[in-house]
């Protein structure tokens, strides 16, 4: 495992593919930190962390498009799966390695909280909390386009369908206030990714929520590794 | 030693291999012969551990694949058909990166990819982007991303095809020299390669076996011994005195002048006196003399187009 997630860093770094997405999402976030922060003079970081956070569905999609479909792709699966590596351990190192790259970019935006530090007010237990939030969803995020990635059999497909599947979770949100039948509404509030983050945002640590979040992680983990050995089998 | 047992792969309705059983004994170079689509590729990838058989079982060093497949594994490096290259890694890089999937030890690891990239001739390019690398070059760090780990089995998907023919001599003596520590089993439908290379041959079409057999056992001919001569007599007294030989069970001209004629004898090989000695006294009993006389050995070729077309009758 720790060999695949060696490489697949060492791959984020050898192409553009992680400059590209830490670039973005600091440009994005910079530009989100200017019209909330700076212009109103506020020291709202949570506010500012929740604008964040929607760029993950953007982003997201970046890291992972070329983790499992490009192993397809150019058949350079057959080295991992012939090698005395188990599945399990092959999908794993690619999900850290993402999440590796996430938390970078997570680490800089440290960054902002040092601003806001200095020239306002910083609330540490808020502060954490809002991130503990942002990071988990990062991590939902993450795993659900893996597991697209690993579905699709190019890259090209996978961003496509990991850019679905993330504008459909956002939508969960409008359609819920759109729909008035009430197990309807429930069952898409118990889905939403963007309502469970706003205990968080509101400086609550929510163990419901933080339980969502990675319970829907680990269930797309296990989805992942079941459609990757699945395939085997079928051959196809 | 890699052992397959009643081997099935289906893909649908279609099987890709059908009750496949054979045994790669330990330090031979073993060949998969067969036309494209008659198997080998999956088969390859079945005995790797890549896919797994619909039914049937893989032994590796007699334990199976299914239960102890991290231990069969190790013992395993495979070339597949399209060698599993990281473009974007330098040689010595992806290098390391396949022993530590190979789970050779960090200490030993940079002596060990030092001695492979010497091994396979790439000490020129160790630096250089895999993705910059000619044909030939890639289909070495292929052949040395199989070698990691110093495993005991090498199971080579066609290695020499697309390259050039300097190329493809290269790799070859790679191979025969690597067949000296190594057991290798490798497919390819280049008949001569397989002739010159291997020990022993496995034939496959339609994804059936058709015939396991030691190189020289199947090209030595089948019960026959089969002997060209040039003769100096005409044919019309000449065959008539031949057929009369109790060990020819065929005579076919192949060339008839007035006073020579070239013959094709199909005798059997356990006669006694043996044919050439019986053939040799009757041409002296009719003063006819021996201008010259060789055995005809059958090339692979001639025996796979046989095997192959049998089937398809």
């Amino acid at each position: 495992m720790r060999a695949i997630w060696k490489r697949e860093l060492q791959a984020y770094f050898f192409t553009p593919v992680g400059y590209v997405f830490m670039g973005v999402f600091l440009l994005l976030s910079s530009a989100m930190f200017y019209t909330t922060i700076m212009q109103n003079r506020s020291s709202d970081l949570p506010t500012f962390i929740g604008m964040m956070s929607y760029l993950w569905m953007l982003l997201c999609p970046v890291l992972t498009m070329r983790l499992l479909a490009e192993e397809r792709q150019k058949r350079t699966d057959q080295l991992l799966l012939t090698s005395p590596v188990s599945l399990p351990a092959v999908v794993l190192g690619k999900y850290l390695a993402a999440l590796s790259v996430m938390l970078i970019t997570v680490l800089l935006t440290g960054l902002f909280v040092l601003i806001v530090a200095i020239y306002g007010a910083v609330y540490p237990a808020e502060l954490l909390a809002s991130y503990l939030g942002f990071v988990l969803q990062g991590c939902a995020f993450i795993a659900l386009d893996l597991f697209l990635s690993g579905c699709a059999a190019n890259q090209v497909t996978a961003a496509v369908l990991a850019f679905g599947a993330n504008l459909l979770l956002w939508m969960l949100d409008l359609l819920e206030t759109a729909i008035t039948i009430e197990p309807v509404k429930d069952v898409l509030a118990f889905l939403s990714l963007y309502a469970r983050s706003e205990p968080f945002l509101m400086g609550q640590l929510s163990f419901a929520s933080v339980g969502y979040f990675l319970s829907f992680t680990a269930a797309f983990i296990v989805l992942t590794i079941h459609t990757l050995d699945s395939r085997r089998y079928r051959g196809a | 030693m890699i052992e397959l047992r009643q081997v099935t792969k289906r893909y649908g309705e279609v099987a890709a291999v059908a009750d496949l059983s054979f045994t790669a004994p330990a330090g031979q170079i073993i060949g998969l012969l067969g036309q494209n689509g008659a198997g080998k590729t999956t088969t390859l990838n079945i005995l790797t551990g890549y896919l797994p058989p619909t039914s049937g079982q893989v032994l590796v060093d007699g334990l199976d694949m299914l239960t102890h497949a991290r231990e069969c594994k190790r013992r395993i490096g495979y070339l597949p058909e399209k060698p599993p290259l990281y473009d974007e890694m330098t040689v010595r890089s992806y290098l390391g990166f396949v022993c530590d999937l190979k789970e050779v030890a960090p200490r030993a690891r940079k002596a060990h990819v030092a001695q492979i990239i010497a091994t396979c001739g790439l000490t020129e390019v160790a630096g250089r982007l895999i993705g910059h690398l000619s044909k030939g070059y890639r289909q070495r760090v292929g052949i040395a991303q199989a070698l990691c780990g110093n495993p005991p089995i090498l199971v080579l998907d066609e290695p020499t095809v697309g390259l050039d023919p300097r190329q493809v001599v290269e790799i070859r003596g790679l191979i025969r020299e690597l067949g000296k520590t190594h057991t290798i089993l490798f497919s390819s439908h280049l008949l001569p390669e397989v002739q010159q290379l291997c020990q022993r041959v496995i034939i496959l079409h339609h994804g059936r076996m058709m015939r396991e057999a030691d190189m020289a056992a199947l090209t030595e001919g089948e019960g026959t011994l089969r002997l060209l001569a040039a003769i100096s007599l005409g044919q019309k007294a000449l065959i008539p005195a031949l057929q009369s030989l109790p060990c020819v069970q065929r005579v076919k001209v192949l060339r008839a002048h007035a006073a020579e004629t070239e013959v094709l004898l199909e005798c059997t090989p356990d006669a006694a006196p043996d044919p050439q000695t019986q053939l040799f006294s009757l041409l002296c009993g009719l003063n006819a003399p021996l201008r010259a006389l060789s055995q005809e050995r059958s090339t692979l070729e001639d025996v796979f187009l046989r095997i192959t077309a049998q089937d398809d009758e």
